[in-house]
This record gives C-alpha cells, sequence and structure tokens, in this order.
C-alpha cells in the first residue's frame, strides 16, 4: 500500500512539483515558533470552508422565491433528514465567523503586526472583514420570516442615508419600493455567488501578501530565545490550528444543539407585534441609533454612516499613520487604551440594545 | 467539550443531572494531565527547573480547593457589587431626571449599565487577581519543593519543552486523531435526531390525501357486475310492467 500511494505521490510530483509546494507550505519558518495567538487565520478558513459546504447542502432545498424560500426554509428544519442540524450549524457558523474575525483583528492590532512591511495584509485583511459582514447581512433575509424582512428593510434604509451612492445602493438592492421577490433574488445572488467568489480571491491575496511578508512573531523576547524558538510551521503551529478548529467546531455543533434555528411568522409588510432588530453584531450600531442625539437625518446619518465609515478609513491609514516600529502593546499606551474602549463600546452598547427591548410596548 | 456535544446529540442536557456527572468525570483526569504537562514544560524553559512526581494531580487539589473558595467569596462579594451599583446607579439617574425630565431611555439604559457594571467588574477582577496570587505562592511552594534545577543550556530547554508537548511520531500521531474523529462523527450521527426536536408552531405540515391505487381489470370487472345487475333490475321492471297491463290494471294518479 505504501508503496502504490508513494507512485502515485511520484507520478503528480513530477507533473505539478508537489513536493516544492509541500514544502512552500509546510516548512515557513515561524519567528519565536508556534503560538496559539496564531491560529485564527487559519481557523477563519475552516470556519469558512464549513459555512460553503453547509450552505451547498441547504441550496438542494431551498427555493429562493418569495412564495416558497419560507416554506422551503421550514420545509429543511423539519422534513429533511438532519436539516434543523445544518441550517443551525450554518446559522451559528455565520455568527463564529464574525467573533473569529473579531478576534483576529484584535490579535494583528495587539500585536502590532499590520507594521511595516505587513500594510497590504492588513488592508485586504479589512477588505475581507467587509465581507463577512456583507455575507451576514445578506444572509440574514433568505429565511424570508418576520425577523429577516425587518432586519433587511431597517438595514438598506440605513444604507439609503449614505450620500451620494446611497439612493442607488437601496433601490439596487431592494429592486423596487418595498423588499420583495427582487430583493430575495439580488440578496440570494450576492450570498451565494458574489460574495463567495470576492471571499475566496481576497483571502487568496491575503494569504499571498501574509507569505510574501512573513510572519510578524512575538512582539517581546531575547534574540537567543526568538533564534531558538524559531520553528516551521508544521507540525506544531500545524497541530494547534487542527485543536483550534475542533474546538471551533464542537462550540458550533453545540450552540446549533442547544439553539436551534427557529423561524418567526412569514414575512409581510405589516411588522404587527414585531419589534425589528437586526443580527446581534449589528446590535451596537442599531443602538447608537437610538439615542436622542443621533436623532433626525443629520443624525441617523452621523450614527450609520460617517461613524463607522471614518472608523474604517482610521482603522486603513493606521500602518500608515503609527510609522513607530515598536510592536509590544504594554509600549503603545494610547493603542491599548484604543482597543479597550472600542470593545467594551460595542459590548456595553450590544447588552444596551438587548435590555432596551424591555422597553419597546 | 466532545462529551458535552455527544450528550446534548443524545438530548441530554451536560449542565444538568447525568450530564454534569459525566462531564466532570471526564474532565477531571484531563485537567490533571494537562495541569502536569504545562507545569512540567514551563519550569523547565522559563526556570530550568525539572519536575518530578505527580505535579499534576498536586496542583490540582490545591488549585480546586483554591477555586472552591474564591468561588463563594466571589459570589458573595460580586452580589453585593451588583446590588449596591444597581441602587447607587439608579439614585444617580433618579438625580439626572429631576435635572432632564426628557432624559432619553436608550442613553439611560447605556448610563445605567456602565455606572454598576464597572465597579462590579472591578470588584471580580480584584477577586480574581487575589485567587491567582494564592495560587501563584502555592504553585511556586510545590514547585520548590519537588523541582530539580537543570545546567542543559536554553536551546535544549526548548528542544525538549517542544517535544513534551508534541510526539515525535507525527504520523501516528495524524493516523490516531483522524481514527478519532471519524469514530466520533459516526457516534454523532447515530445519536443526533433525524427531524428537529423542536418542532414550531408556525409549522404546519400539510397532510396529502393518499388516492387509491387504480386496477383496471378489477374496474372492468365490477363495471360488468353493475351492467348486469342493473339489466337483470330492468328485465324484472319491463315484466312487471307487462304483466300489469295484462292484468288491465289502471295506473294510480296523483295530485290533480
Amino acid at each position: 500500500m505504501n508503496a502504490v500511494a508513494q507512485k502515485v505521490y511520484d507520478f503528480v510530483d513530477e507533473r505539478i512539483g508537489l513536493k516544492s509546494i509541500e514544502t512552500k507550505m509546510m516548512n515557513e519558518p515561524i519567528k519565536g515558533g508556534s503560538r496559539w495567538a496564531y491560529v485564527f487565520g487559519s481557523v477563519l478558513l475552516f470556519i469558512f470552508i464549513m459555512q460553503v459546504v453547509t450552505g451547498i447542502l441547504l441550496m438542494f432545498y431551498y427555493i429562493p422565491s418569495a412564495d416558497h424560500a419560507y416554506a422551503s426554509t421550514q420545509y429543511i428544519l423539519h422534513e429533511v433528514d438532519y436539516g434543523w442540524f445544518i441550517l443551525s450549524y450554518h446559522f451559528w457558523g455565520s455568527s463564529a465567523m464574525v467573533v473569529i474575525v473579531f478576534a483576529h483583528m484584535s490579535q494583528v492590532f495587539l500585536w502590532g503586526a499590520y507594521k511595516k512591511p505587513r500594510e497590504m495584509v492588513w488592508l485586504v485583511g479589512l477588505a475581507l472583514f467587509g465581507l463577512v459582514m456583507a455575507f451576514g447581512f445578506t444572509g440574514y433575509l433568505l429565511p424570508w420570516d418576520q425577523r429577516a424582512y425587518w432586519a433587511t428593510t431597517v438595514g438598506v434604509e440605513i444604507m439609503d442615508k449614505t450620500p451620494v451612492v446611497g439612493d442607488f445602493l437601496a433601490r439596487f438592492l431592494k429592486g423596487g419600493p418595498t423588499p420583495g421577490q427582487m430583493t430575495l433574488s439580488r440578496f440570494f445572488v450576492i450570498h451565494v455567488m458574489v460574495l463567495p467568489a470576492a471571499l475566496m480571491g481576497l483571502a487568496g491575496l491575503h494569504l499571498f501578501f501574509f507569505r510574501s511578508a512573513g510572519p510578524a512573531g512575538p512582539f517581546r523576547g531575547s534574540t537567543e530565545e526568538l533564534k531558538v524558538k524559531t520553528d516551521f510551521f508544521f507540525p506544531r503551529q500545524v497541530w494547534k490550528d487542527i485543536i483550534a478548529m475542533a474546538a471551533v467546531f464542537l462550540t458550533i455543533s453545540a450552540l446549533a444543539l442547544i439553539e436551534p434555528v427557529e423561524l418567526l411568522q412569514e414575512a409581510t409588510p405589516d411588522p404587527g407585534d414585531y419589534h425589528p432588530e437586526p443580527e446581534w453584531y449589528f446590535l451596537f450600531l442599531f443602538q447608537l441609533l437610538r439615542w436622542k442625539m443621533f436623532s433626525g437625518e443629520l443624525g441617523q446619518f452621523m450614527a450609520a454612516i460617517a461613524i463607522p465609515t471614518l472608523f474604517m478609513l482610521l482603522l486603513a491609514a493606521l500602518p500608515f499613520i503609527d510609522r513607530s516600529p515598536e510592536r509590544d502593546i504594554f509600549k503603545r499606551p494610547v493603542a491599548l487604551v484604543s482597543w479597550a474602549v472600542v470593545m467594551i463600546g460595542i459590548v456595553v452598547l450590544t447588552i444596551s440594545a438587548i435590555l432596551n427591548r424591555e422597553y419597546l410596548d | 467539550m466532545i462529551v458535552a456535544v455527544l450528550l446534548l446529540a443524545m438530548q441530554i442536557h451536560p449542565w444538568e443531572g447525568p450530564g454534569l456527572t459525566a462531564l466532570l468525570i471526564v474532565s477531571i483526569p484531563i485537567d490533571i494531565w494537562a495541569l502536569g504537562l504545562t507545569a512540567r514544560t514551563y519550569f523547565l524553559e522559563r526556570h530550568g527547573l525539572e519536575l518530578e512526581g505527580p505535579i499534576g494531580l498536586a496542583l490540582w487539589w490545591q488549585g480546586a480547593v483554591i477555586v472552591v473558595a474564591f468561588g463563594v467569596a466571589s459570589y458573595f462579594a460580586v452580589g453585593a457589587a451588583v446590588s449596591v451599583g444597581k441602587s447607587l446607579a439608579a439614585s444617580i439617574i433618579a438625580g439626572i431626571k429631576k435635572l432632564f425630565p426628557q432624559f432619553p431611555i436608550a442613553e439611560q439604559i447605556t448610563l445605567e449599565l456602565l455606572l454598576w457594571s464597572i465597579p462590579t467588574v472591578i470588584v471580580a477582577v480584584l477577586v480574581g487577581a487575589v485567587a491567582l496570587q494564592v495560587y501563584g505562592w502555592r504553585i511556586k511552594a510545590t514547585v520548590t519543593s519537588t523541582g530539580r534545577r537543570t545546567t542543559a543550556p536554553l536551546s535544549e530547554r526548548v528542544r525538549r519543552w517542544d517535544y513534551a508537548r508534541v510526539p515525535r511520531d507525527q504520523g501516528l500521531l495524524f493516523i490516531s486523531f483522524a481514527g478519532v474523529v471519524v469514530l466520533l462523527t459516526i457516534a454523532f450521527w447515530i445519536v443526533l435526531p433525524v427531524t428537529t426536536p423542536h418542532p414550531s408552531e408556525e409549522y404546519k405540515p400539510k397532510v396529502a390525501k393518499v388516492a387509491k391505487p387504480m386496477k383496471p381489470e378489477e374496474m372492468l370487472r365490477q363495471t360488468e357486475t353493475s351492467l348486469v345487475q342493473a339489466e337483470a333490475v330492468l328485465h324484472t321492471l319491463e315484466q312487471e310492467k307487462a304483466k300489469e297491463k295484462k292484468e288491465g290494471k289502471k295506473p294510480e294518479h296523483k295530485g290533480k
């Protein structure tokens, strides 16, 4: 058997240079050795692959039409063998992707890994972050229940406030005066075709830039320590990545089993008793929009468009503003405090949005 | 985690009854092993100390005692901080509302949350820090009594630290890992309910009426029998009519 496997390996190697690919992939030196802090990129790739697999399985039964989307989703949940678990895994997988993206960005920021010569890796990473959020936004409409319909209605209305392109974007996404068949078709196509293609391309570019610049390594440690501990990607980092992937897979499965997806009533243009709310990772922004100081046309524009856009632009400009070679986060107090304020702000506003539900009636 | 997921797939909640017991039983030896391995490798690399004996067990029971003691302390301290913080926050909000009666609810929620959660987090962090400090003293005392100083250079210590965490035979490790994954996957799909154990009130499955299967030969036979019967009835009626005519009986007229 080994001889047969070796022959197959040699056959492929002779044609595509398997050995050199393997060497390039596995023998990448990691300065300072493998670490648990470096697992997030691989975990994100794993979650994306799982989302693709579960998404394809769901597409076997899902019908992207306003007449059948709700019924087909209910059919997946109640009639298709293991459909309830696959759909719940896909749902929780999207949340896991957002959490891990935040963790990955935080790690890169705190480690100072966005600095020269890794500016391009950081910029493409920010674009990937935008794609992950777009995945969440477009996928939310597909079950076509009240939650999906009204979250999208609110989201598109917010988008409408963007100067110059807002009106066009809102009309393009809705495809009519109110969300309907055209909206569902467009969101479906963007969710299953445009975004996966864009994500695959950008993820490839991200990896290429990362491999070209090389990993940043730890921000502390003596030269001797770093030299002694420097190791190849295989096997230690590979094992850490595998263990992290298994932990994430088990966490998503546990969430799918504890809190499986349950649909509300089918989407109607009348919200009834339902209070529109976006997915949990947009709740902080939603709560900000409830603040009195952000009421009115200008306030809504400031909270929904201007502040997030400025924040993203600031993140994009970060490697060019922060030119100091110092990477130790404990010697970069402004960076540490800024990160803590943003994280606490997001957590506090998200909890506030949940507490605010009690006062809606 | 694996055990918890398997229990959940069997519809047994791991945080109650037999599920919790199973989880605790499984987690204790894993904790002891992980603590021992971490302590051995950490002190070897960072402090040049080689630890002997069942260090994992020694650190585990001390940690368990500290977790129980500080867990109870934390329960009361954090609980007190929450109640004091909430009442303080409520009085501050009431004061603000007197000054600004139109104080909006969204801002009020966030401010109130910040007012009581910040002191609560500080209390929780302080209790945690003291617990870690106490555990640190215990670890130091245990390690000093069981550890033996090594003269090996850093590179050698790192090599040994590294091999203690990842076995040398990677192929064997991958095969066994893959085998365990396959077995767990099979077990998971066996115990997982095929249809949802959470039926929704919004979903009413349509019960389709099953049409009776058509058998042409039987239908023809039934039709023929019906025709023969109808013919016989007709024949009898005709005979009766002819008999009445023959006897000259007049038919009865009803109505006008």
